[in-house]
């Protein structure tokens, strides 16, 4: 009886159309009552061809292919495609039915269909029927007191919570999407400024970039460099050294790196051999066979690794410090030379009167820039160390062109941030960085908005992730709504999909559906393993309330 | 070869290789599959079957086995003597002592003891505290009745023989020859089976183990084989045997025991269960398609079992059945030590003055357990069913069960939480799906503490159980016998403290490991441990209500790090008896103590008990149902399914059932949807799932699956009225639910081998669920020339042969056979409790003779209320226009009121399938008096006439005529 929510809508009917009701056959619902009316005969709803007598309504024996002449009774149930096909009832075998159940007046709460299925079969199922006129006939001695008045206050007061819990939810709502707004203004706002400073710096960089440019134009005209006293060799001998050390340093590094990992790769084989001689075949565990298989594998190739020692010596060698015993004796290149001829010749300069001298210089720094421009000569500013002036060019001129950098890069951020799906009216903007947590007995669960979920088991072990924000989708649905209102329902819903996470023993990543229903505040209420690592996480939250709340009615809610 | 390892779909054939090549080239090698022997690996095994060539490669053979004559007293029924086993060439001998007895019910037992292990006159090795009797008890578990002795059996003497007549008007004979002994079953004078009729005879008797000397090895020379035992004899597997890292003491030294049994002029067997394969039994020794091995008997948890094998399982029912045109004969080998038996069939009997029958083909079995006695029962038919009805006199018939145990059943491992299992329950009911029982496997107990919830995920049983209630459902929660080795878990420190465990061979309480770890084990062959048990089951005890049922597994017990997967066979039960010697009836044990606990959990609430159990023996019928074990997500295991059960059932064990949807591995779609289809004509019917599988609830598979599987549950809960007479049928004189056609048509041999179709109970249905992939329709063998009617729409099938019914996904291929009424219940309900009040349906499937007949049995469906003759027998019987409802129930104290109970439960309908063309035109007809809507569909398209009676609104219970 898939159309019993059909009936949702029964509700707002019923006090105009039941004062007609007590002339309708047991079972009938008042929009069905029109077929019911003339005392000569009965038509099958839909099959008007077949006529029968009165008498044939309510007598518990099916005779419309639509189950119509049977609305009080359980005699058409079998008329269903979830049923072995028969010939019987006409034709028309496992046609569909016309009525959707057995209409209970439930005086004193809301009318409801139960489905013909539980018409006297000895239950008293006052969740949809609080009247108790489901087992009218009292099979087996059944007596269902009619119960509507306690169930319909109780339901009353609840929905009354729901009620207001409904609004709630709908003004946190609108206040997480103001939220949101905020939030977004204030990114477009950071943006803006942004922009403007990053303007400016622009310009300052600029600036400085042409300063620093001349400073070095000039530096490089210098012939005599101040401090660099030294040939070649020895100033290379110094880049060497250092380098030297560098790449000492890291090889170090990378060998005591190696070792670490060394060990723990003997610790994990360790592992697996035990687990190997340990494990027990009637686990009945495929995933931990084919684990012990491949780790049978692994250690069957594992001996053909080369003999390292060789290596390790030299290894060990080279990463001695220097000394003139071992190594390279740097002391020995260090030592400057004397000082060739052809230096001697750029020294011309100190001969000269001072008057002369700066002419000169001026006039030698010309045509060295000149030569060096036109490549006719080897620069060699970067050979030695520079000129205060230069270097605080440069700073400058970096320090703002950094800064720039850094602007842009938050410039970009915050524009991608923009443009990043927050859902519909960017609301999950306001839940950004926050989480929330269940407690569901084994496993303590975590869900945190466009980040992760995890599982914390309380029998030990650590957290668990089941999964990365991926992307939103929609997903249909079908739930019972608690008396609480907490329950997913029926329909199409929101969906927040969390991918790759941690992966399963003998199984896939973990990932979670986290599928959202209206809710006054942000709760998880249920996680399921639908199938191997793959959650389903029920999640009330206001994010997704709808501004026409639907009134959930009683046997929407137990169906 | 890491056999393994390699993916399940590979197993099959990797296996058959292995096992090749082994037999081939190097019959020494073990073939390893898993953890099980071959039996070249199993000592005794060897030993008989080297016997046995032996004996086939010397001319002269003459077996050592003698009864002397002046030892032979004939009293009351009962022929005893003394057989005199020559040892060796000196004319040594070793005293049997024999009884056969000739019982009231035509069967006869043939009992082989040791006399010096009678009188406990020999001594164990290794400081043994075990008993010195061959185990001598396997009758107190497994024969419940059956034993009175025959007043009217007589002997008659003669010098070298003597013949004992007995059996109904005196049709049987026994002719028992002294030298060398044998035994030659007769019926009509016809020889139908023989002992030691190859003189493969062997009681092992008990031997001191003697210690020779180590020949000096000289310097250089290489190592000469020990001297040869003067007897000839190969002593290597007689003393301490290693299997697979463990040492068996075998403190009794060799101890088999092993007799040839032929069955003259017979082409089939069946039997023997448990065994992945056909119902009719392969060679084992030679012949095409033979199996190399011999059929084994050893419970065994055996992982992810291959098909079409004689290795052994879960259960172990050492019953054979031998068939031929018109006559079928058993024998029932009573030992509940490992067991294997080697199978021949030969083409030309040696002894042609046996014959003067049809078929030339002698089976020739040979049996072999490794210890107890030689104890067998003998069946002379003439029908199957007269050897069923008398094997079950003995054993007992399959328990009436509790008529919910019928009906579908979800499991899975696991249900995770209490909550998980409301939320099913919901959605079963939600989707229309009917279902009786939700289970719960290991996980829902704390730690794996049975008699305890796991406080985070089952926080609330009892609201869990009442949800179940309410629509009438049950849940069954899995026992096993393996108690967890735990400080503060209060159930193992009563096991400790009242020592009720099984001990190891130096009598300390036995620990090894199985699902909690370290566990130990409770011995149920103690009386006071069953009395403890069943207190381990009280409310008070073990928090629950009524609706709880249970499931015993790992019973034969599963044992993670012990010989083949199972118990040291040193150890030692109550009464100091060895593993050895009771290792197949152990499960019995287990399942019968809980049995006993669930009789009555609370004063005055007696009601039948619900058990499910893994592992059984002859008897274990009694107590509940069994399953096939761990089956997998694949066509083969789907047909491998039927063989398996139709087996069980001619076995005496017919509430048998596979697990639909297979344990390990995801079915696809419309394998799960032929599994349902194939699992509602399963006499248990129970979907189940290993842990890593994804979930599978019907409700989950999306259209059309879900229909096509819904309308299968839902076939199987409108013809629970039929299921459950079967039942009843089935528990009165042990008539199989699941009829195979040999037992139906014993005359007609095409269809002595068919094992994938078959009637259910006497309904005259015949079903042939499809098993294979794609498949769109299938052939049935219709093996007579009755009428046949396709269950669905009425498609008439007619005369012998194959037939060919069309068979699309949604449709199972049933059909009706002519001359059966066939009782249903037509309006689905959420479980079948909630049908109790519905009104029936009466299926009228006219024979050629224009008669039909049917039976419907009707109780409670959980009290033993029946007992009291609180129940509904009818038959009905439609011939010559009249349909007659009559009453077969004895009357007793509780037969009114039940009967006044259910006054008001009608027939609404009469559906007359082949209705005769005279009724054209009719519109009514008189039902107890009254008149009655008649409605006639004429024949059409090859469908034919029916006919149905609108609310005769004749009461269930009562006496009533329907006039047509």
């Amino acid at each position: 009886m898939g159309r019993i929510e059909a009936l949702v809508l029964l509700s707002t009917l019923t006090t105009s159309v039941l004062a007609a009701g007590s002339t309708r056959p047991r079972g009938v619902g008042p929009e069905f009552a029109k077929f019911y009316k003339s005392s000569d005969s009965f038509t099958c709803i839909s099959n008007p061809s077949i006529t029968l007598s009165p008498s044939q309504i309510n007598d518990d024996y099916c005779d419309c292919p639509d189950g119509s002449d049977e609305p009080g009774t359980s005699a058409c149930t079998y008329i269903s495609t979830l049923s072995p096909p028969q010939p019987l009832t006409g034709s028309a075998p496992n046609s569909s039915v016309a009525l959707p159940g057995f209409y209970c007046k439930n005086k004193g709460h809301l009318p409801s269909y139960i489905p013909h299925m539980y018409v006297n079969d000895g239950v008293c199922d006052y969740e949809l029927c609080c009247d108790g006129s489901d087992e009218w006939e009292g099979v087996g001695g059944t007596k269902c007191e009619d119960k509507c008045k306690e169930i319909g206050k109780e339901w009353r007061k609840l929905d009354e919570i729901r009620q207001k819990s409904a609004r709630a939810a709908l003004k946190k709502k609108d206040e997480l999407v103001k939220e949101a707004g905020e939030l977004r203004f204030g990114v477009e706002k950071s943006i803006a400024n942004l922009l403007v400073e990053i303007k400016t710096q622009e310009v300052m960089a600029a600036e400085l970039q042409k300063v620093y440019e001349e400073a070095e134009r000039r530096e490089r005209g210098k012939v005599v460099k101040s401090p660099g006293k030294g040939s070649k060799v020895t100033i290379l001998a110094g880049l060497a050294k250092t380098r030297v050390e560098e790449l000492r340093n890291a090889l170090t590094g990378v060998v005591s790196k190696r070792d670490a990992l060394k060990e723990k790769v003997a610790k994990l084989e360790a592992i697996l051999s035990t687990f190997k001689e340990e494990y027990n075949p009637n686990f009945n565990d495929e995933g931990v066979k084919r684990a012990v298989q491949s780790w049978e594998n692994y250690a069957a190739n594992k001996g053909s690794d080369a003999d390292e020692s060789a290596e390790d010596r030299d290894i060990e060698s080279i990463s001695k410090p220097d000394s003139e015993s071992e190594g390279i004796n740097w002391a020995e290149w260090e030592t400057a030379d004397e000082e060739s001829d052809v230096e001697a010749l750029y020294k011309i300069e100190e001969y000269l009167p001072a008057s002369l001298r700066t002419w000169v210089h001026q006039k030698i720094t010309d045509l060295r820039i000149m030569l060096i421009e036109n490549g006719i000569l080897a620069d060699n500013a970067n050979s030695g160390s520079e000129s205060k002036t230069v270097t605080d060019a440069r700073n400058s001129y970096n320090t703002v062109n950094d800064d720039l950098g850094i602007k842009k890069s938050s410039l970009a951020d915050l524009q991608g941030d923009l443009t990043k799906d927050y859902g519909t009216d960017d609301i999950f903007r306001a839940l950004k960085n926050t989480c929330v947590s269940k407690d569901s007995g084994e496993y303590e669960y975590e869900l945190c908005w466009l980040d992760k979920t995890t599982q914390k088991s309380k029998k030990g072990g650590g957290n668990t992730g089941m999964g990365n924000f991926v992307r939103f989708d929609k997903l249909y649905v079908d739930e019972e709504v608690g008396a609480d209102g907490k329950g997913l329902g029926q329909g199409e819903r929101f969906v927040l999909m969390y991918e790759n996470g941690q992966g399963c023993w003998n199984g896939p990543n973990r990932q979670t559906t986290v599928v959202l229903a209206c809710a006054e505040k942000d709760e998880i209420w249920k996680v399921q393993e639908q199938e191997k690592c793959k959650y389903r996480m029920d999640v009330g939250s206001p994010t997704v309330c709808e501004k026409e709340v639907k009134v959930e009615t009683a046997n929407k809610d137990e169906l | 070869m890491r056999v393994s390892s390699t993916p399940s779909s590979q197993w099959t054939a990797l296996f058959v290789l292995v096992s090749t090549l082994c037999t081939l080239f190097t019959p020494a090698v073990s073939v390893k599959y898993e953890n099980f022997k071959t039996c070249d690996q199993a000592g005794f095994c060897k030993r008989n079957r080297a016997y046995a060539d032996t004996a086939a490669a010397t001319s002269s053979w003459k077996a050592p086995y003698a009864l002397t004559s002046d030892s032979l007293s004939w009293k009351n029924g009962q022929l005893k003597g003394t057989i005199l086993k020559t040892i060796n060439t000196n004319g040594e001998t070793v005293r049997l002592p024999i009884t056969i007895s000739f019982l009231e019910s035509g069967s006869a037992r043939v009992t082989i003891d040791e006399e010096k292990r009678q009188k406990g006159d020999i001594e164990l090795r290794h400081n043994s505290i075990a008993r010195k009797e061959r185990y001598n008890e396997v009758e107190d578990w497994t024969i419940v009745g059956g034993l009175g002795l025959s007043k009217s059996a007589a002997e008659s003497r003669e010098a070298e023989k003597t013949t004992v007549t007995y059996g109904p008007e005196g049709k049987f004979e026994a002719v028992v020859t002294f030298a060398p002994f044998s035994v030659d079953f007769k019926r009509d004078h016809v020889t139908q089976i023989k002992f030691n009729d190859r003189g493969l005879l062997n009681m092992e008797h008990w031997r001191p183990k003697i210690e020779k000397p180590v020949p000096e090895k000289k310097e250089g020379e290489e190592e000469t084989p020990a001297p040869e035992v003067p007897s000839g004899e190969d002593e290597s597997t007689w003393w301490d045997e290693s299997y697979g890292g463990s040492t068996d003491s075998k403190p009794k030294g060799p101890e088999s025991v092993s007799l040839d049994i032929t069955f003259s002029g017979y082409d089939h067997v069946f039997g023997i269960p448990e065994h992945a394969g056909p119902l009719s039994l392969r060679e084992t020794r030679g012949g095409t398609g033979a199996h190399t091995d011999p059929y084994r008997l050893y419970n065994a948890d055996v992982f992810e079992y291959i098909m079409d094998s004689p290795m052994t399982l879960y259960g172990a029912i050492p019953f054979m059945q031998a068939h031929r045109k018109d006559s079928t004969v058993g024998v029932f080998w009573m030992n509940a030590a490992e067991t294997w038996i080697d199978i021949i069939k030969e083409k030309e009997a040696h002894n042609p003055l046996s014959l003067g029958i049809g078929s030339a083909t002698d089976t020739k079995t040979h049996w072999f357990s490794e210890s107890g006695l030689i104890d067998v029962f003998v069946f002379l038919g003439p029908t199957p069913k007269d050897v069923t009805k008398a094997y079950g006199e003995l054993t007992g018939y399959t328990q009436l069960p509790q008529e919910f145990a019928i009906a579908y059943h979800q499991c899975r491992w696991n249900y995770n939480s209490d909550e998980d299992v409301k939320d099913v329950d919901r959605k079963m009911s939600k989707h229309q799906i009917p279902y009786d029982v939700i289970w719960l496997d290991i996980e829902y107990t704390d730690d794996k503490q049975y008699f305890t919830w796991d406080p985070l995920t089952f926080p609330n049983p009892i609201g869990m159980l009442e949800q179940l209630d309410k629509s009438d459902r049950k849940l069954v929660a899995i026992i096993d016998p393996h108690i967890k080795n735990k400080d503060g878990y209060q159930v193992v420190k009563e096991l400790k403290e009242k020592d009720l465990a099984v001990h190891n061979k130096d009598g300390n309480i036995y620990e090894g490991w199985c699902w909690p770890g370290s566990s130990h084990w409770v011995d149920c062959f103690n009386p006071e441990a069953i009395k403890w048990w069943v207190g381990l089951f009280k409310y008070s005890a073990f928090k629950s209500l009524p609706n709880l049922f249970i499931w015993n597994d790992m019973n034969e017990p599963s044992v993670f790090n012990g010989p083949e997967t199972t118990m040291p066979k040193d150890n030692l039960h109550h009464g100091n008896w060895e593993h050895r010697d009771v290792h197949n009836v152990n499960g019995l044990t287990f399942v019968n103590a809980t049995y006993q606990a669930m009789l009555e959990r609370k004063k005055g609430e007696l009601r039948r008990p619900f058990v499910l159990t893994r592992s059984y023996y002859a008897g274990s019928q009694r107590m509940g149902a069994m399953w096939t074990g761990d089956n997998q997500a694949n066509w083969d295991h789907l047909a491998a399914g039927f063989p398996m059960i139709i087996n069980n059932g001619i076995a005496g064990f017919p509430f048998a059932g596979a697990d639909v949807g297979g344990f390990f591995g995801n079915p696809e779609k419309d394998l799960l949807a032929r599994w349902y289809q194939a699992g509602a004509f399963y006499p248990f019917f129970r979907g189940h799932a290993h842990i890593d599988t994804r979930r599978r609830e019907p409700y989950l598979v999306g259209d059309p699956y879900m229909g096509i599987i819904t309308q299968a549950l839902r076939l199987r809960y409108a013809l629970l009225p039929a299921w459950y007479t079967a039942f009843h049928e089935a528990s009165v004189d042990g008539t199989p639910i699941l009829r195979p056609h040999y037992f139906m048509y014993p005359s007609d041999e095409a269809g002595f081998a068919i094992d994938d179709q078959f009637f259910v109970g006497s309904t005259g249905l015949l079903a042939k669920p499809v098993v294979t992939e794609g498949a769109t329709s299938v052939d049935i063998y219709i093996p007579d020339n009755e009428l046949y009617y396709d269950y669905f729409d009425f498609t008439k099938y007619e005369g012998q042969g194959h037939k060919t019914v069309q068979a699309p996904l949604e449709k199972i291929p049933l059909l009706m056979q002519g001359g059966h009424i066939i009782p249903r219940k037509d309006r689905p309900r959420r479980s079948s409790g909630l049908m109790k009040w519905d009104p029936y349906t009466l299926v009228i499937v006219i024979g050629k003779d224009g008669t039909a007949s049917g039976e419907l049995y009707v109780d409670d469906g959980e009290t033993f209320d029946y007992e009291s003759g609180a129940y509904i027998r009818r038959a009905f019987e439609y011939k010559d226009g009249v349909l007659e409802s009559r009453n077969l129930g004895t009357k007793g104290k509780l037969t009114d009121k039940y009967v006044k109970t259910m006054k008001n439960v009608k027939v609404e309908r009469v559906i007359v399938v082949g209705a005769p063309k005279a009724w054209e035109g009719k519109s009514s007809v008189k039902a107890a008096g009254k008149d009655a809507a008649l409605e006639f569909h004429a024949e059409e398209a090859g469908k034919a006439a029916w006919a149905v009676v609108r609310r005769p609104q004749v009461a269930i219970g009562e006496d009533w005529k329907i006039g047509f």
